[in-house]
C-alpha cells in the first residue's frame, strides 16, 4: 500500500514529534502553560549541530551532547529569568503564554541574526540546509541510517524517562510535585528545582530532534512554528498529561501527516501534497473537539460495550 | 508629577513620530502612510482589546479574522465588477494568472464611474464584516468550551489553516503569488487620492472607536466586564454568558475584519503569506503595551507600536550591519514586552478600577474606609 520510503519518512518524523511532544508534556505540567518557544529549541539544536559540522566538520551525531545541552540550557534560562518570575508574581495562563510566544520571537530572530552573520562570516549558506548521508542496506532494502538512530534514540530515551519517573526518587518527587506542587513542598520537595529540571530535559529533548531535522526537511530559523503546531497536535492528542499519551500521540501525528497525505493525494481525491502541513492541523482541531482529555482519556471498556451493543 | 507622566505618555510618541520625518523625502506621503497603518492597527487593538481587555477572551488568532476580511477584498473585489464591463471570461478563468489585468482595467473604470467605485468599497466593507461575523461565530464553539491554553492553540491553528488554504487554493486569491485589488477611488489623482483614501480609512477607525466607546459604556458593557470578573457570578445573577461571548467575538472578529478590507484595499494587493501568526502577537504586544480593558490604552499600543516599527524602517537605511534590522527590531520589541509583562503588567495606562454607579466624594470615602476597618 505504502512504498518504503513513505514509510520511513512517516517514522522519522514520527520519532522527532515524539521527542519534541515528550518535553513539552513535561513543560506543560510545571506551569501548566503550552511554551511557544518549544519549536524553536529544535532550530536552536539544529543549528548548533549544523554550526560544528560547517566549521569544524564534525559529524552530526557526534555533536549529539551539544545538541542537547545548548537548547537545554536556553530552556533553563527562560523559566529561571522569565517564566518563574511570572508566575511568582501571580501572572494569569494568558500572560505566560504571551510571553512564551515573546520568547519564541526572541529566540527565532537571534537565529535569523545568527544566520546572516555567520553566512557573511564564512561566505557559505547558512540558510535550507540539509545534511546527507549514504543508505546503508539492511536485509535487502536500503535505509537511511537516520531511520535507525532517530528510532534508537526515542526509544532509549522514552526508557530512559519511564526509568526516571518510576525508580528514582527525583523522578518520583518530579510525578509528586507535578500533581500536587503545595503538598510536595510541605514534604520537601524542592518543586523549584524539580520544574527546573523539566525545563532542562525538555529543551534538551527539543534539540535531540534538531539533531534529526536536517537529515529530513531543510533547517531554516523559520521552521520552528511550523514544528511547533505539529508538536501540540501530537501533545493534545496524547492528552498533555502523560509522556507515555505524548508519544503516541507524535505517531500518530507523524503518521497522519506522511501517510495520510500520501493518500490523500491518489487518484480519488487528488488532493496537492502542499496541503500536507493542514493535515496535522485539522487532527488537533477534531482532537480539541471530541476527544479534549486526549486519547488516553478514551474509555476501552465504554467502546468494547457500545460495541458489544450494536 | 503624575500629570507630567500623563502629558509624557502621549507626546514621547507623537514627538518621536515627527523626528521621523527628518529623515525622510516625501514627509506628506509619509505622514499620510502613518495615518493609514495606525488607523489599520487601531481597528485591530480595539478589537482585540474588547475582547481579552473586557470580555477576557483570550483571542490568539487575532490574524485569522484580519485575513478573512483581506481575502474576501482580494477574491471579490474585482470579479463582483469584472463581468459586467466587458472583461472577456478568458481572463477570469485564469485569474491567477490574468488577475492584474483584470484589476488594472477595473480601476480603469471606477475612473469613469467613481460612484460604482466607493459603492464596490462599501460593499467590501459589509461583506467584510458579515465574513468576520461568520468567523467570529465559528471561533466561539471552541472558545466557550475550552479552556484559555486550549483555545489559543486552537485559535493559532485555525488561522494558520486559513493561510494555508489560501497559499494552495489557486482560485481563491491566486495561491503564493496573492492577488492584486482594483483601487476603488482611482478616479482621484495626485496628493488628493492619497488625503480622501487616508481620510475615509481614519474616518471608518474613529467611527469605530465611538461604536465600541459606546458600548462599552452601555448596560453590555458593564456586564462583559461582569463576565470577565467573575464568570460565575454573572452567571448567577441570570447573564447568558455563552451568547455574551459569542456576541463579543462576533463583533471583534467584525472589526478586525474591517481592518483586513481596509489594508488589502490601501496596498492594493492581497498575499497570503502576510498573515503570518507573528500578527496576531504584534495585537497582543499594542494592547499589552498599552494597557488591557481600557480603549485609550489600545489607542497609545498601537501609536507606540508604530512609532517602533517606522522607526526601524527609517534606522534601515543608514544602519550598516551584517543582518536584517527587522530582527533586531522583533527582539527589542520581544525583550521590551516581557520587561512590561514583568514590571507593568498593567500596561502604560490602566484601567481604570471601582468606576462605581455613585461617585462618593474623598471625605466621605475615608469614613466607610474608617468604619470597615474597626468593624474588623
Amino acid at each position: 500500500m505504502f512504498s518504503l520510503d513513505v514509510i520511513l519518512d512517516a517514522l522519522i518524523f514520527s520519532n522527532m514529534i515524539s521527542l519534541m511532544a515528550i518535553g513539552l508534556t513535561l513543560t506543560y505540567q510545571t506551569l501548566k502553560v503550552p511554551n511557544f518557544a518549544h519549536g524553536d529549541l529544535v532550530t536552536l539544536g539544529a543549528y548548533a549541530v549544523l554550526f560544528l559540522y560547517k566549521t569544524f566538520n564534525v559529524n552530526p551525531y557526534l555533536a549529539l551532547p551539544l545538541a542537547f545541552l545548548i537548547p537545554a540550557f536556553f530552556s533553563l534560562l527562560t523559566y529561571l529569568l522569565i517564566y518563574k518570575p511570572l508566575s511568582d508574581r501571580g501572572a494569569s495562563i494568558v500572560v505566560l503564554m504571551i510571553a512564551s510566544i515573546a520568547v519564541e520571537i526572541i529566540l527565532r530572530n537571534m537565529l535569523h541574526i545568527f544566520a546572516d552573520v555567520m553566512r557573511n562570516l564564512q561566505k557559505t549558506y547558512y540558510r535550507s540546509l540539509i545534511l546527507r548521508e549514504k543508505n546503508i542496506l539492511l536485509g535487502g532494502f536500503s535505509i537511511p541510517p537516520v531511520a535507525i538512530s532517530s528510532t534508537l534514540t526515542t526509544i532509549f530515551v522514552a526508557s530512559i524517562i519511564y526509568l526516571f519517573l518510576t525508580k528514582t526518587k527525583l523522578g518520583v518527587a518530579m510525578r509528586a510535585s507535578i500533581e500536587n506542587p503545595g503538598l510536595a513542598s510541605v514534604l520537601g520537595i524542592d518543586v523549584n528545582k524539580v520544574y527546573s529540571i523539566s525545563w532542562f530535559i525538555a529543551g534538551g529533548l527539543a534539540g535531540l530532534a534538531g539533531l534529526f531535522l536536517p537529515y529530513r526537511m531543510p533547517a531554516d530559523p523559520e521552521i520552528g512554528w511550523g514544528l511547533l503546531l505539529k508538536v501540540f497536535s501530537a501533545s493534545i492528542l496524547g492528552g498533555l498529561d502523560n509522556i507515555f499519551g505524548a508519544i503516541a500521540g507524535g505517531y500518530i501525528i507523524g503518521n497522519v501527516e506522511y501517510l495520510g497525505i500520501n493518500l490523500l493525494s491518489r487518484p480519488p481525491i487528488n488532493l496537492s501534497t502542499s496541503y500536507r502541513p493542514a493535515l496535522p492541523l485539522i487532527a488537533m482541531i477534531l482532537a480539541l473537539l471530541f476527544v479534549p482529555k486526549g486519547i488516553t482519556s478514551i474509555n476501552m471498556r465504554k467502546i468494547k460495550k457500545w460495541l458489544r451493543r450494536q | 508629577m503624575r500629570a507630567l507622566v500623563n502629558i509624557l505618555k502621549y507626546t514621547v510618541p507623537i514627538l518621536w513620530i515627527l523626528l521621523l520625518f527628518i529623515g525622510t523625502r516625501d514627509p506628506i506621503s509619509f505622514f499620510l502612510s502613518i495615518l493609514a497603518f495606525y488607523s489599520i492597527y487601531l481597528l485591530l487593538s480595539i478589537s482585540l482589546n474588547l475582547e481579552y481587555g473586557f470580555t477576557g477572551i483570550p483571542n490568539f488568532g487575532k490574524v485569522m479574522f484580519y485575513a478573512g476580511g483581506a481575502f474576501v477584498t482580494g477574491a471579490l473585489s474585482s470579479r463582483l465588477i469584472a463581468p459586467f464591463i466587458g472583461i472577456s471570461w478568458k481572463y477570469l478563468e485564469k485569474f491567477k494568472t490574468y488577475n492584474v489585468i483584470v484589476s488594472t482595467q477595473v480601476s480603469r473604470f471606477f475612473m469613469q464611474r467613481p460612484d460604482v467605485g466607493v459603492s464596490i468599497f462599501v460593499l467590501m466593507l459589509l461583506l467584510g464584516v458579515l465574513i468576520g461575523a461568520f468567523l467570529g461565530l465559528i471561533a466561539s464553539y471552541p472558545a466557550i468550551r475550552l479552556r484559555e491554553d486550549y483555545l489559543g492553540i486552537t485559535l493559532i491553528a485555525s488561522g494558520e489553516l486559513l493561510r494555508i488554504i489560501a497559499r494552495n487554493y489557486d482560485p481563491l486569491i491566486a495561491g503564493t503569488y496573492g492577488v492584486m485589488v482594483p483601487d476603488p477611488f482611482y478616479w482621484l489623482s495626485g496628493i488628493s487620492h492619497e488625503i480622501f483614501r487616508v481620510g475615509v480609512m481614519m474616518s471608518i477607525a474613529a467611527s469605530t472607536w465611538i461604536i465600541v466607546e459606546l458600548l462599552i459604556k452601555s448596560p453590555f458593557g458593564r456586564m462583559i466586564r461582569a463576565i470577565r470578573d467573575n464568570e460565575l457570578a454573572a452567571e448567577a445573577l441570570g447573564k447568558d454568558v455563552v451568547k455574551v461571548r459569542m456576541k463579543v467575538l462576533m463583533i471583534g472578529s467584525s472589526i478586525a475584519a474591517i481592518a483586513g478590507v481596509l489594508y488589502a484595499f490601501y496596498l492594493g494587493s492581497v498575499q497570503p503569506d502576510d498573515f503570518m501568526p507573528i500578527k496576531s502577537f504584534i495585537v497582543w504586544v499594542m494592547v499589552i503595551l498599552g494597557g488591557a480593558g481600557n480603549n485609550k490604552g489600545a489607542a497609545l499600543g498601537a501609536l507606540l507600536y508604530l512609532s517602533i516599527d517606522r522607526t526601524i524602517i527609517t534606522l534601515k537605511n543608514y544602519l550598516l550591519v551584517p543582518f536584517d534590522v527587522n530582527n533586531l527590531a522583533y527582539i527589542i520589541i520581544g525583550c521590551l514586552f516581557i520587561l512590561v509583562l514583568m514590571y507593568r503588567p498593567e500596561g502604560l495606562i490602566p484601567e481604570k478600577s471601582g468606576e462605581s454607579i455613585i461617585k462618593l466624594s474623598p471625605k466621605l470615602l475615608s469614613k466607610v474606609k474608617k468604619n470597615y476597618n474597626k468593624s474588623l
